[in-house]
């Protein structure tokens, strides 16, 4: 069964994501490929993740079809005009990618090649609507295409972004420009998000919601004062510290389990994409502890 | 107007090292209210290139150093001056110096400043980008404020996942523009027109360099 597929059958969906090597040395993209294939749905190949310069996703993509795992296109339009995500997209449909997800992309001066010029020549809402018209066989000009796509397209959203209006009406957009599926930033509160899934379920898409497995309570305040859309509550951070010394990884690993177990029995949303950072090598413990 | 912003003097002096004698051209307009082109600041060159030795024939602040034409006519009458310098220094922006490129084909130029941006003056001699004269206006759309400006991904369709606190990912001194759009369109009961459509990819074209325009009416036929 597709990733797709399986979304569209009402399974609860896990999906995990891996970042290429910023090298040519794939040994260890390979181990967490063999690592998760079987136990998750899909693998997001992350694109220039923080807009470090790495590996391709494509390669990444293209390397999990050769070994029979279905991966995920993750594409940002930092890197390319409109000409090159295009001809990315073509080039990835023939070589056995079947899902995308449309992203804008970090800035460059979030990463290592801080004098690159940006490109942003379309955004993750228009670069949405390209892919609809690739699966509709013809490029965003209109000119046929000799074999278009079907790609299953998806966005981001991030349900704790503050303010949320100005998000939401950029996820109702993306809806409109042919989004089919979401994988959220990571969420933390899961009442919060049981909130935003209410909202979210007027739409006729699928929904995963973004999970990051928390290392420390000096990680949790990390990403509370640094990393936009991303709010884990006191609770949480009370109760990595109450973990005692060199615990922390084995009590996040706990949460982020049962978050997952929560998620799954209340049906709050249709699945979890797991984002191990670092840490790929858990995916299948958490899972695990998760009952799945 | 066009910010510009000196150039560190010690590059300055490496790039005119061979030459000794030089006439100096500011510009009254923007140059002048960034402070690195008026009067003033003509004559503080003149003094610090002479205390490096070298020798200034002559200077002026031209009215609009952009215009061609205009420059032209007021450089005429230093004409000696001109001719006795090895070199032209422009103290305006980049459109100010090849001004002076085009009208003295055999003597080398050298710009004193770096052209920044198209800027509002906020606060005396402070300077922000809202316009980057892309060359297909859309505020009509976005509340007036310009997201292709304002947001340093120029985006068209809301915010990015790196807004926080109302803030860009970029910096926190940043304002994300699309959450001050939001906010003005709701002040101004519009917020539907920024909900009801896809805003479509840009195209770009318009801003493609060089570009030229004129305004003149073409007369007869």
């Amino acid at each position: 069964m597709s990733f797709k597929e399986a979304l569209e059958s009402g399974k609860f969906v896990v999906t995990a994501e891996v970042g290429p090597p910023k090298g040519t040395d794939i040994s260890e993209m390979l181990h967490h490929i063999e690592l998760l294939k079987g136990k998750v749905e899909a693998i997001n190949f992350t694109d220039n993740q923080s807009a470090v310069m790495r590996m391709n996703s494509l390669a990444g993509c293209a390397i999990a079809v050769e070994h029979g795992v279905e991966p995920i296109l993750q594409m940002t339009c930092r890197d390319r005009n409109r000409i090159g995500l295009q001809s990315d997209l073509l080039g990835a449909y023939a070589l056995g990618v079947k899902s995308v997800l449309c992203m804008t992309g970090d800035h460059v001066s979030a990463g290592d090649h801080k004098g690159a010029k940006p490109v942003y020549d379309v955004e993750s809402v228009q670069l949405l609507r390209i892919v609809d018209s690739l699966n509709n066989g013809r490029d965003m000009a209109g000119n046929e295409l000799k074999g278009g796509t079907d790609f299953f397209q998806g966005g981001v959203v991030t349900p704790e972004a503050n303010p949320l209006e100005p998000q939401l009406i950029k996820f109702e957009k993306k809806i409109k420009a042919g989004a089919r599926f979401f994988q959220t930033q990571a969420v933390y509160d899961i009442e919060k998000f049981r909130e935003f899934m209410k909202y979210a379920r007027n739409f006729p898409v699928k929904v995963l919601a973004g999970l990051v497995v928390l290392k420390s309570a000096g990680m949790a305040n990390f990403l509370n004062n640094y990393v936009p859309g991303i709010k884990v509550p006191q609770e949480l951070i009370a109760e990595l510290k109450a973990a005692g010394k060199g615990k922390g990884l084995d009590k996040g690993i706990d949460i982020c389990a049962r978050h997952i177990r929560q998620i799954r029995d209340e049906g709050i949303c249709d699945g979890v994409h797991i984002m191990a950072i670092g840490i790929e090598d858990k995916v299948p413990e958490i899972m695990e502890r998760a009952g799945l | 107007m066009i910010i510009s912003r000196k150039r560190d003097f010690q590059e300055l002096l490496e790039n005119i090292k061979n030459y000794k004698s030089f006439f100096l051209i500011g510009c009254s307009e923007c140059a002048s209210l960034c402070g690195t082109g008026s009067e003033k600041e003509v004559k503080e060159l003149a003094e610090t290139l002479k205390s490096e030795g070298k020798e200034v024939t002559g200077g002026i602040v031209a009215k609009t150093g952009c215009q061609v034409l205009g420059t032209k006519k007021e450089l005429k009458a230093y004409k000696d001056e001109v001719n006795s310098a090895e070199c032209l220094l422009v103290m305006s922006c980049g459109a100010g110096t090849q001004t002076a490129v085009e009208l003295f084909e055999d003597k080398p130029v050298y710009a004193t400043n770096d052209s920044l941006f198209l800027g509002n003056m906020t606060r005396f001699q402070v300077f922000d980008e809202r316009c980057s004269m892309c060359g297909k206006c859309i505020l009509d759309k976005t509340g007036g404020i310009c997201p292709i400006t304002t947001c340093p991904k120029g985006l068209l369709n809301g915010p990015c996942g790196g807004m926080k606190d109302g803030h860009c990912e970029v910096g926190p001194d940043i304002p994300c523009a699309w959450v001050r759009i939001y906010e003005r369109m709701k002040k101004l009961d519009k917020l539907e027109e920024l909900t009801g459509s896809v805003f479509d990819a840009r195209d770009w074209s318009t801003g493609q360099s060089p570009r030229a325009f004129s305004a003149r009416e073409k007369k007869g036929k």
